[in-house]
C-alpha cells in the first residue's frame, strides 16, 4: 500500500462550545481525486476550514505527506468562558504553514478580494509557494485552463460573475503550487453552462495528476470528477464508496437515510 | 478682496490640508485594514514630534532636522508594530473587537501622553525648521518651510499609495484588509500584516508630528488636536478609497484657512464642526463614497 | 392551570437591598469629608457609566455621547443657576431636560449610521459643544470655566455641611433612582424591543420594531440621568470647566463601563467603586498613577474582556455547579432509605461514558421496563409504577446526568438528548436487560424516541407529556402551548420563585408528599437545562418522525388532556404508523405527569399496553 498523502485521524472540532464534526477519518492517496458529499449545514465546510487552519481542531490528527500539521493532543477544555485564551495559547494549527506544505483550500463562495484586479490577485497568489519551481509553467497552464481570465485581467474582482470569481480562486490556488487542492462547492450558484465549463477545467486539472478533494451538492457532477466518494452526515463520515459503486441521486439519498437506521 | 490675498489663503489652506492628510491617512488605513479605530493616533503624532525634537535639537540645524526625519518615523514604526500585538491582537477573534480596541487604544494614548510628560516635562518645545526665509514666486513670497512641508507631504502620500498598490507587501496588506480569511488561505501572516499597517500609520504620524513641531509649539497633550482633526477629515471624506480622506483633508484645510480669514480664529472650529454635521446629515458615509471597508 | 409569567422576579433583589443598606449606613462609619467625597464621586461615575451602558450595552449603539450629556447638565446648571439665577434644584432638573433635548437632536445624524461612524459623530458633536461653550466666554468663562456655582440647600441647611452628608444622601438617592429606572426600563416592553434590535436587527424590524424610533428612545432615555448627575456635580464641586470634554475623563468613564462589563447595569456600578477608589489610593504617585491605571485597564480588558459582571456570573456558575453536586452527594450518602421507600428497589451507581448515573432496579422479572424522567426531575417520580409493575416486570429507572443522585456531567459531552440516549443504552447493556420497554416522560420522551431511532435494542417505546416534533424549531409552537415554560426549562439559573412555579407545573400538585419531586429542581445542574435545550437543534428530528410513522416499533402515548405545556390536540393530529389503540391515550386529570397524578388509571392503561406486546 502506498503512503497516503492526506490522512485525517479521529478529527473532531467546531466552534467552542459547539462541536460541529466528530471522529472524522479520511485518507487520500497521491494522484487520487476524492469527493465528499453530504447535506448542507452538517459541518463539511467547518471540517475543511479546520484542515486549512482557520479553526482549531479539538482532537485527532491531520497528517499531510507524512507530517503532522496540528499540535499533538487534545484541546484542553476551558475552565473559564470569558478568559481570553487567545493570548496564552498557541493556535493548534497555523494556516500559513498548511499553505507552505502545499495543502490549498479554495473556499466556498469565495468573494476573494473585491477591490483588487484579477492580475493583482494572481500576482500575490504565488508568494506562499516561496519560489518553488514551475510557477511560470503553471501560469501558462492557467491561461490555457481559463482563457476568460486573460480577457478580464484588469477588472476588479467584485465586477466578475460568480463563475469567473471561482476561476480566479482556483487559479490562485494553483499558483500556490499545491500538492493537494481542496475545492469547496466550486459550482455553487452557477449557471449550467458555467458549471460545464468549470467542470471541464477541473477535469483537466485532475488529468495533470494533482490530487483533488472536491465537495459538491450535485452528485452526478461530483461523481464524474472523482475516484472515490465519502458520505458525510451529521458531523461525521458515514460511508466510503469506490469508483465501481458511484451512486446516482436516488441511490445516494437512500444511502444517506439508510445510514441512520 | 484682492487676488493676492486669495492666493495666500489658498496656499496656507493647501499646506494645512497636506498636514491633515498626512495625519488622517494613518487613521484611515488602520481603520480600513484592521477595522479598529486607533485613538492613540494623536499621541503617535505627539511622540513623533518629541523624538524628532530630541534628535534634531542635539544635532541642530538642517542636519538635525534630517536625522529627526529619519529617526522619528523608524522609532514610531517599531512602537506601532509592537503596540498591535499588545492592544489589538488579543481580540483578533472577539466579535467586540471594535469596542475593546477603542478602550485599549485610549488607555495607550493616556500612557504615551504621561510618558512624554515624564521624559520631556510639561514645557513647550519647538523643532528648529531646516529652511528659513521666503521663496519668491511670481511676485508673491511664500514661507520656504511651508513649501517644504507641502512637497514632502505630497511625496509621502504618493509613496504610500505606490507601496499599497504596487509592492508585494502592500498588495498583501490590501488583501488582508479586504478578506482576512482568504488572505490567510493564501498563506499570508495576517497578524504580521496588521502590525505592519499600524507601524506604517505610526510612521506617517511621526512625519506629521515633525512638521507640526517645526511650525507650532508642542506640549505633551498636543496629540488631542491632530486626533480630532483626523477624525473630522475621516468623517468628511469617508474611507471608501485611499484618496478620499486625502481630498477631504485638503477641503478641510481650505475651509479652515478661509473661515479663519473671514470669521476669525474663534469661530473657525465651530464652522468646521457645523459643516461636518451637515455633511453627516446629507451623506453619512462621507463626501466621497460608501461605507464599504476597502483599501 | 394558568401559567403566569415569572419574568419580573430575579435573584438580584436581596443583594441590591443589602448593598444600598450598607451605602445608607456607611457615612456613620466614614465620618471624614474625604472618604465621603470619594463615595460621592463613585456615585457620579456609576450613574454616567450605567446609563451609558443602556445605549451602548443594551442598545448596541457604540457612542461617546454620554460625556457630552454630562457636560451639558453641568454647564446647563451653571448657566441656569448662576447666570440666570433660578432655583438650583429646578436648574438641575432643567439642565437634565436640556441634555435630553440634545440627545434627541443628536440622534438625527446617528439614525442612519453604523459602527464606528456613530463613535466619530458623537465625538465630533462633543467637540462642537465644547467649541460653542468656549467661544461664549462672556457667559461660560471660556477655557478657564465657570466658578462659584450655587450650592444646593434645603431651607437654610447647606448640603455640604456636616461633612457633606447632604450631598452623600442626595447622590445615593440619584443613584438609586437611576438604577431603578434602568432596571424597569430594561424589563419593559420598550427595553425588550431595544435589546431585540441589538440582537437580531432585521428580525426585530420585520416584527415591527422601528429602528430610528428605538435609537431615539434609547439615547433620550439614557441622557436624562447623566444630565441630572452633571447638574448635581456642578452644584457639588461648584466649578464647570471644559476638562469634562477631555479624553481623560472619557477614558476613565469608558473603562469603568468596560471593566464592569457591558449590558449589565451592575457591572459599571461595581467598577465605578473599584476604579475610583483605586485611583484615589494611588493619588500620591502623580503621573505614575495615570500610567498604572491605564496599564491595569489594558491588562484587564486583554485578559478578561467580559469584565467584572462576567466574572461574577462565572463565579455564580461555579458555585451553582458545586452546590448541586453537593446536594447530590448528600442525598447519596444519607437519603438512600427514603428513596428506597419510594421505589422499593435496589439503587446502584453505574458508570457510563456519560458519567456515573444512579439506577433503581427491581432485578426480578423476565421482561423489563426502563423509565426515563423529564427535565429537572428524578427517578423517584415513578414511585407508583415501581410498586405496581414490579410483580411481573423488572422495573428500572435512571437519574439522568446532572439530575437526582447521579453525578453532574461534563456539559459539552453529557448534556444532550443524544448522549442521554447513549447513556440509557449503556445502562441497558450493563444490566443485561433484553429488549426492554422504554418509557419516557417529557424531556425523557425525546430521550426514549432518540433511543429508539438510534436503533438500540427494545420491544416498545412509550412517551408521556412529549410532543413529537418533525421540523425544529418550527413545530415547537405547534406542539407546545405558548408559555414561558420553554424559556424556564432551558434556563440555567432559576430564581426561587421561578423554581417553585416550574416545579409546581411540571409535577402538577402542591401536596406536601410531592415536595421531594418539586425539590428536584433545586438539585438539577443548571447547565444540564441550558445545554440540553440549546442542543435540541442538533437532534435528527425527522429520524424520530420516520420512526413513529413507519411503525416498526410498537408505540404508546399517554397524555393528560389538561397538560399545561403540550398541545394535546396537536399530538392527536399527528400520523402514527403503529400506535397502540390507534390514538393517544387520554388520562383525565393527569396534567403533565399522568403517571404520578392519576397512577391508577395510568398503570391500568400501561399494563394493557404491555400485555398487548406479548
Amino acid at each position: 500500500m502506498t503512503e497516503s498523502l492526506l490522512e485525517i485521524r479521529h478529527l473532531s472540532g467546531g466552534y467552542p462550545p459547539v462541536q460541529v464534526f466528530r471522529n472524522v477519518n479520511l485518507s487520500l492517496f497521491p494522484g487520487e481525486s476524492v469527493g465528499l458529499f453530504g447535506p448542507n449545514g452538517h459541518g463539511k465546510t467547518s471540517l475543511m476550514k479546520t484542515l486549512a487552519g482557520l479553526i482549531d481542531p479539538w482532537d485527532g490528527d491531520i497528517l499531510f505527506g507524512g507530517k503532522r500539521l496540528n499540535l499533538p493532543g487534545k484541546m484542553k477544555t476551558r475552565l473559564s468562558q470569558h478568559l481570553n485564551y487567545d493570548i496564552f495559547r498557541r493556535r493548534r494549527i497555523d494556516p500559513a504553514s498548511v499553505v507552505r506544505e502545499g495543502l490549498i483550500y479554495v473556499m466556498q463562495g469565495n468573494l476573494l478580494f473585491p477591490e483588487m484586479t484579477v492580475d493583482e490577485v494572481l500576482a500575490i497568489a504565488p508568494s506562499a509557494a516561496g519560489g518553488r519551481p514551475g510557477i511560470q509553467q503553471m501560469q501558462k497552464q492557467i491561461h490555457a485552463l481559463f482563457p476568460r481570465l486573460k480577457e478580464r485581467r484588469n477588472s476588479k474582482i467584485r465586477f466578475l460573475s460568480g463563475g469567473e470569481r471561482q476561476m480566479v480562486s482556483i487559479a490562485a490556488g494553483l499558483l500556490a503550487m499545491p500538492r493537494l487542492l481542496i475545492l469547496d462547492e466550486p459550482t455553487l450558484g452557477l449557471s449550467p453552462k458555467m458549471r460545464l465549463e468549470l467542470g471541464a477545467a477541473i477535469q483537466a486539472i485532475r488529468e495533470t495528476g494533482l490530487p483533488l478533494l472536491i465537495i459538491d451538492q450535485n452528485v452526478e457532477f461530483l461523481c464524474s470528477l472523482i475516484d472515490r466518494l465519502y458520505l458525510f452526515d451529521h458531523g461525521t463520515i458515514t460511508r466510503e464508496l469506490d469508483s465501481n459503486h458511484m451512486p446516482d441521486h436516488e441511490q445516494i439519498m437512500s444511502l444517506m437515510f439508510e445510514s441512520h437506521a | 478682496m484682492e487676488l493676492e490675498t486669495l492666493l495666500y489663503i489658498l496656499v496656507s489652506g493647501l499646506v494645512l490640508g497636506g498636514l491633515y492628510a498626512l495625519m488622517a491617512i494613518g487613521l484611515s488605513v488602520v481603520w480600513t485594514t484592521i477595522g479598529v479605530f486607533n485613538f492613540a493616533h494623536g499621541t503617535f503624532v505627539a511622540l513623533g514630534a518629541y523624538i524628532a525634537w530630541q534628535v534634531s535639537s542635539s544635532l541642530g540645524g538642517a542636519p538635525g532636522f534630517l536625522l529627526g526625519a529619519v529617526v522619528a518615523p523608524v522609532a514610531l514604526f517599531m512602537i506601532g508594530y509592537a503596540l498591535h500585538y499588545a492592544l489589538v491582537k488579543p481580540f483578533e477573534r472577539n466579535p467586540n473587537i471594535v469596542l475593546l480596541s477603542v478602550i485599549t487604544t485610549l488607555a495607550a494614548a493616556s500612557i504615551i501622553e504621561s510618558m512624554i510628560q515624564l521624559i520631556w516635562g510639561p514645557r513647550e518645545k519647538q523643532i528648529e525648521a531646516p529652511v528659513n526665509g521666503n521663496l519668491e514666486f511670481a511676485g508673491l513670497s511664500f514661507s520656504a518651510q511651508d513649501i517644504l512641508t507641502f512637497v514632502v507631504t505630497l511625496f509621502i502620500l504618493a509613496a504610500l499609495a505606490w507601496f499599497l498598490k504596487r509592492s508585494r507587501t502592500g498588495r498583501a496588506m490590501r488583501a488582508a484588509a479586504q478578506n482576512r480569511e482568504a488572505a490567510q488561505l493564501m498563506g499570508f501572516n495576517v497578524t504580521h500584516l496588521y502590525a505592519l499597517t499600524i507601524g506604517i500609520a505610526a510612521a506617517t504620524a511621526a512625519i506629521a508630528g515633525l512638521f507640526i513641531g517645526s511650525i507650532r509649539f508642542i506640549n505633551p497633550t498636543f496629540g488631542v488636536d491632530p486626533l480630532m482633526k483626523s477624525l473630522i477629515v475621516v468623517i468628511f471624506g469617508g474611507v471608501a478609497h485611499f484618496t478620499s480622506p486625502i481630498l477631504a483633508a485638503f477641503i478641510v484645510g481650505l475651509i479652515e484657512a478661509f473661515s479663519v480669514y473671514f470669521f476669525g480664529l474663534y469661530w473657525a472650529p465651530s464652522i468646521l464642526f457645523g459643516l461636518m454635521i451637515i455633511v453627516l446629515l446629507i451623506k453619512p458615509e462621507g463626501l466621497f463614497g460608501f461605507q464599504r471597508k476597502t483599501l | 392551570m394558568k401559567y403566569d409569567p415569572p419574568f419580573q422576579r430575579t435573584n438580584g433583589f436581596p443583594p441590591v437591598l443589602i448593598l444600598f443598606g450598607i451605602m445608607l449606613f456607611l457615612p456613620m462609619i466614614l465620618t471624614d469629608t474625604y472618604s465621603r467625597h470619594i463615595l460621592i464621586l463613585v456615585m457620579i461615575y456609576a450613574v454616567i457609566a450605567s446609563n451609558w451602558d443602556l445605549s451602548l450595552g443594551y442598545g448596541g449603539i457604540f457612542n461617546f455621547a454620554h460625556m457630552t450629556f454630562f457636560a451639558i447638565g453641568l454647564y446647563g446648571y451653571g448657566l441656569l443657576a448662576k447666570v440666570i439665577g433660578i432655583n438650583p434644584w429646578l436648574a438641575i432638573l432643567l439642565a437634565a431636560l436640556v441634555a435630553v433635548a440634545f440627545a434627541a437632536l443628536l440622534s438625527i445624524p446617528i439614525l442612519k449610521l453604523e459602527g464606528v461612524y456613530v463613535i466619530l459623530v458623537t465625538i465630533a458633536a462633543s467637540q462642537l459643544v465644547l467649541k460653542l461653550i468656549v467661544s461664549q466666554s462672556d457667559y461660560t468663562g471660556g477655557t478657564s470655566g465657570m466658578v462659584l456655582l450655587p450650592r444646593l440647600t434645603v431651607g437654610d441647611y447647606k448640603l455640604n455641611s456636616d461633612g457633606r452628608i447632604g450631598y452623600y444622601y442626595a447622590g445615593l438617592f440619584l443613584l438609586g433612582l437611576s438604577t431603578l429606572f434602568l432596571y424597569k426600563f430594561n424589563r419593559s416592553a420598550l427595553g425588550r424591543a431595544v435589546k431585540a434590535l441589538r440582537d437580531n436587527k432585521y428580525y426585530a424590524i420585520s416584527r415591527g420594531v422601528s429602528e430610528p424610533r428605538m435609537r431615539l428612545v434609547t439615547l433620550c432615555a439614557s441622557a436624562f440621568f447623566p444630565g441630572l448627575i452633571g447638574g448635581f456635580y456642578g452644584s457639588y464641586v461648584r466649578v464647570a470647566s471644559p476638562d469634562v470634554f477631555g479624553l481623560g475623563f472619557l477614558t476613565i468613564t469608558l473603562s469603568i463601563l468596560l471593566v464592569g462589563g457591558v449590558s449589565s447595569t451592575w457591572g459599571p456600578i461595581l467598577a465605578a467603586f473599584l476604579i475610583t477608589v483605586l485611583a484615589e489610593l494611588l493619588g500620591d504617585y502623580g503621573i505614575w498613577r495615570d500610567i498604572s491605571i491605564a496599564a491595569l485597564i489594558i491588562l484587564v480588558i486583554i485578559l478578561y474582556p467580559g469584565g467584572l459582571f462576567a466574572a461574577v456570573q462565572e463565579l455564580w456558575n461555579f458555585a451553582d455547579k458545586n452546590k448541586t453536586a453537593l446536594i447530590a452527594w448528600y442525598r447519596r450518602q444519607y437519603k438512600a432509605n427514603a428513596r428506597k421507600e419510594l421505589t422499593g428497589a435496589e439503587e446502584k451507581m453505574i458508570e457510563t461514558r456519560h458519567g456515573t448515573v444512579a439506577v433503581a432496579d427491581t432485578k426480578t422479572g423476565a421482561k423489563s421496563i426502563v423509565f426515563i424522567h423529564g427535565n429537572s426531575s428524578c427517578k423517584e417520580i415513578f414511585t407508583h409504577q415501581f410498586h405496581y409493575f414490579s410483580d411481573h416486570y423488572r422495573v428500572v429507572a435512571i437519574d439522568l446526568p446532572g439530575h437526582g443522585v447521579s453525578y453532574n456531567g461534563r456539559p459539552e459531552e453529557d448534556y444532550s438528548v443524544q448522549s442521554y440516549a447513549q447513556m440509557v443504552a449503556e445502562v441497558v447493556q450493563k444490566l443485561d436487560l433484553v429488549d426492554p420497554v422504554i418509557f419516557g416522560w417529557s424531556l425523557g420522551g425525546y430521550v426514549a424516541l432518540e433511543y429508539a431511532a438510534a436503533g438500540y435494542p427494545l420491544t416498545a417505546v412509550s412517551i408521556s407529556g412529549t410532543s413529537p416534533v418533525s421540523v425544529f424549531p418550527d413545530d415547537m409552537p405547534k406542539g407546545y402551548i405558548p408559555s414561558p415554560h420553554m424559556e424556564l426549562a432551558g434556563k440555567r439559573f432559576h430564581s426561587r420563585y421561578e423554581k417553585q412555579k416550574y416545579a409546581l407545573n411540571t409535577v402538577g400538585t402542591d401536596k406536601p408528599e410531592a415536595k421531594m419531586f418539586r425539590d428536584a429542581v433545586w438539585r438539577t445542574d443548571g447547565r444540564a437545562r441550558e445545554y440540553v435545550f440549546s442542543k435540541l437543534k442538533t437532534i435528527d428530528w425527522p429520524r424520530q418522525t420516520r420512526l413513529l410513522q413507519q411503525g416498526n416499533i410498537p408505540f404508546a402515548m399517554l397524555n393528560g388532556p389538561e397538560d399545561p405545556f403540550i398541545n394535546h390536540s396537536y399530538c392527536q393530529s399527528l400520523k402514527y404508523g403503529n400506535i397502540w389503540t390507534g390514538n393517544v391515550i387520554t388520562i383525565k386529570g393527569g396534567g403533565h405527569a399522568p403517571f404520578f397524578m392519576k397512577p391508577v388509571q395510568f398503570n391500568h392503561q400501561f399494563r394493557m399496553f404491555l400485555k398487548s406486546l406479548e
